[in-house]
């Protein structure tokens, strides 16, 4: 008895750094974070005024939207993809699966603002591809501008693509391959089989997947502040602005938008674990 | 006459040979087991009638039909995995009925419910396959290939992941359910004793090839090779020269005699055994005595090799180790190969 709790006090030591770690540079800051937004312009008043600025304000819920729009898009858009991709990952050789992965573990860091600067090289105004298309003669690119909307969309799909094969990729392990035989045997196409197994035991690691994109992309900062800079209207360039730009310094608004911000992802967290607890009744 | 027929169907992975131009076939209604060590190619030879391996050479027939080119899905066969592979994010139920609404067919519910009724899992239908003990996802499994009324059940290995006593019961339950469906049934296992306890027929495999079919008995009682007499019987297998050695006798001849362990008797050296007229008499000594439940088994070192003996175990003389025995054996007993 003496040694087990001899074992555990040594695990527990073992541990704290761990737990002084989070406590410092996780809960610490968050709590700040809510503290400092629940402060007038002064920082010594208490009040809500930052939070009421903020949903009377249609600029700042215009932010939110944006960035809610462009996460689930960019989400669901990798999401698809990316179950596509990993599925198409399993059919090669073990070897050539190391190496797929390889390439997307890379593409999956290279993301900010060298992202950014590449696309811009390569798609911008007179980006390599704009110029070369354009010589060619093919209007591809004609309507397309990398600084919109549809430019920031491809630019986020483009990061998280190979972060959510990275994530998903290792769950189509589970998927037996004698569920399948059991499926076809009972007259099951392989349609009906992804519909109702396959997928459906994907499931949990899809929709995790999916929130760590949601959040990934919510707060996205650098890779939208290279390229739009402050022409677009996101949450994380307003937050940005607020807390570290030399005009408008208002830390306390910044602090609730980092609420909003952080409330919003909690949110998706939990309305995805919601809906998958009704497709997957087993999991308790 | 013949239900199932393999014919001469032979299959290889890479250059290695798994099925050896094998040929069985089978009754209607008849349980059926491949019997063989680990690597034999049973699990090959079964899911080659599923349609989930494709044969190299030879055809597959049931029912009259050929199916060898048939998917998986068009066979009509049903299949139990040893790991159960049931579907895990579906309850009993849902597992049960899979297959019929695959098919769309229409009274699913009523055909789900007599299924459950039969595997005695009322009260179950809506637990899932995580929530289950291994016999009852076994049970699960089985009514999930049953209720497609399919023409032949393959059963590979399905009760060796389970416990003794579950096995014995599931045994028991499986035959029980076979015959009442009188559905024909290939079962593969290893272990010879369940082989013998369930199958009308078994066909005993080796290295890709069936070296010997027949009723149990047959099996059991008349081995046609040292291969079948080892593993089926435990049988005590001498070379001719060392028999006649120990026995001090020519008269028979072959290559290879087998003795069944149970057969034998042992008495002291200083007993009188010059009445036994149709009994071979070896000497020896008690090298190990061990006990597997019932049985006491005996090992007895002689001159030229070991022999097992065999009884049933019950108060009463019992010989100790290192004693010097005679080992009496019933002439007629003695299988020649
Ligand atoms: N997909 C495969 N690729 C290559 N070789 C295989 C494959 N499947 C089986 N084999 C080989 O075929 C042989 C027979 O395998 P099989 O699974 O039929 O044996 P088994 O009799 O069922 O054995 P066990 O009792 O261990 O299940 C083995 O030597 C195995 O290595
Ligand atoms: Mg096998």
């Amino acid at each position: 008895m003496r040694k087990i709790k001899k074992q555990k006090i040594y695990l527990l030591a073992l541990l704290l750094p761990f737990i002084l770690f989070v406590i410092g540079f996780e809960i610490g800051p968050l709590v700040a974070m809510i503290k400092n937004s629940l402060y007038a312009d002064d920082g010594i008043t208490f009040s809500i005024d930052q939070y009421l600025t903020i949903f009377k304000s249609k600029f700042y819920l215009q932010a939110v939207k944006n960035s809610f729009i462009i996460a689930i898009f960019s989400a669901v858009v990798s999401v698809i993809v990316a179950v596509i991709v990993a599925y198409s990952f399993t059919k090669f050789s073990q070897k050539i699966q190391n190496r797929l992965l390889m390439i997307a573990n890379m593409t999956s860091n290279f993301e900010g603002i060298p992202l950014s600067f590449s696309y811009i090289i390569l798609l911008g105004n007179n980006g390599l591809f704009t110029l070369l298309f354009g010589k060619i003669g093919w209007d591809l690119f004609a309507d397309f501008n990398l600084y919109s909307w549809t430019g920031l969309i491809l630019v986020y799909v483009y990061f998280q693509i190979p972060l959510a094969v990275m994530l998903i990729y290792p769950s189509y392990q589970g998927v037996k391959k004698q569920w399948k035989e059991a499926s076809s045997l009972l007259g099951g196409s392989k349609f009906s089989f992804w519909l109702r197994i396959g997928i459906p035991v994907l499931l949990p690691s899809i929709v995790g997947t999916f929130s760590i994109l949601f959040a990934n992309a919510m707060g996205a900062y650098a890779t939208a502040y290279a390229l739009v800079g402050s022409n677009y209207n996101l949450l994380s360039l307003q937050i940005a602005s607020l807390v570290a730009s030399d005009v408008t310094l208002k830390p306390q608004l910044g602090s609730a938008l980092g609420v909003l911000l952080a409330s919003t992802m909690i949110g998706a967290m939990w309305f995805n674990e919601r809906m998958m607890r009704r497709i997957r009744r087993d999991l308790r | 006459m013949s239900y199932v027929t393999i014919d001469q169907v032979t299959k290889g992975y890479d250059n290695q040979v798994v099925l050896n131009n094998i040929s069985l076939t089978l009754k209607k209604g008849e349980f059926a087991t491949l019997l063989g060590q680990s690597g034999c190619g049973k699990s090959t030879l079964l899911r080659s009638i599923a349609g989930l391996e494709d044969v190299d050479v030879g055809s597959i027939l049931i029912d009259g039909i050929d199916i060898t080119n048939l998917s998986p899905r068009q066979r009509e066969v049903g299949m139990v995995f040893q790991s159960y592979a049931l579907f895990p994010n579906m309850n009993v139920y849902d597992n049960i009925a899979y297959g019929l609404k695959m098919k769309k067919v229409k009274d699913i519910n009523a055909r789900v419910k007599k299924m459950i009724e039969m595997v005695d899992l009322i009260g179950k239908e809506a637990s899932y396959p995580h929530q289950l003990s291994g016999g009852q996802q076994q049970r699960v499994a089985l009514a999930r290939a049953l209720v497609m009324e399919p023409k032949v059940l393959l059963l590979d290995e399905p009760l060796s992941a389970l416990d003794a006593k579950i096995r014995k019961n599931l045994q028991k339950e499986l035959k029980r359910i076979q015959k009442e469906l009188d559905i024909t049934t290939i079962f593969v296992t290893h272990d010879q004793e369940e082989a013998m306890t369930m199958s009308d027929r078994i066909f005993v495999m080796n290295k890709g090839i069936v070296v010997q079919s027949g009723s149990p008995s047959e099996i059991y009682t008349t081995p046609v090779n040292t291969f079948v007499a080892k593993f089926i019987g435990n049988y005590n297998v001498c070379s001719i020269e060392v028999f006649h050695k120990l026995v001090r006798n020519s008269e028979l001849k072959g290559k290879e005699v087998a003795i069944r362990p149970e057969v034998l008797q042992l008495v002291s050296t200083d007993e009188d055994t010059s009445d036994l007229q149709d009994n071979w008499r070896i000497e020896g000594f008690i090298k190990d005595v061990s006990m597997t439940g019932n049985v006491l088994r005996y090992e007895v070192e002689t001159v030229e090799s070991a022999f097992h003996v065999d009884y049933l175990h019950h108060r009463g003389k019992m010989f100790e180790q290192g004693a010097h025995v005679q080992i009496i054996v019933p002439k007629n007993e003695c299988i020649i190969l």
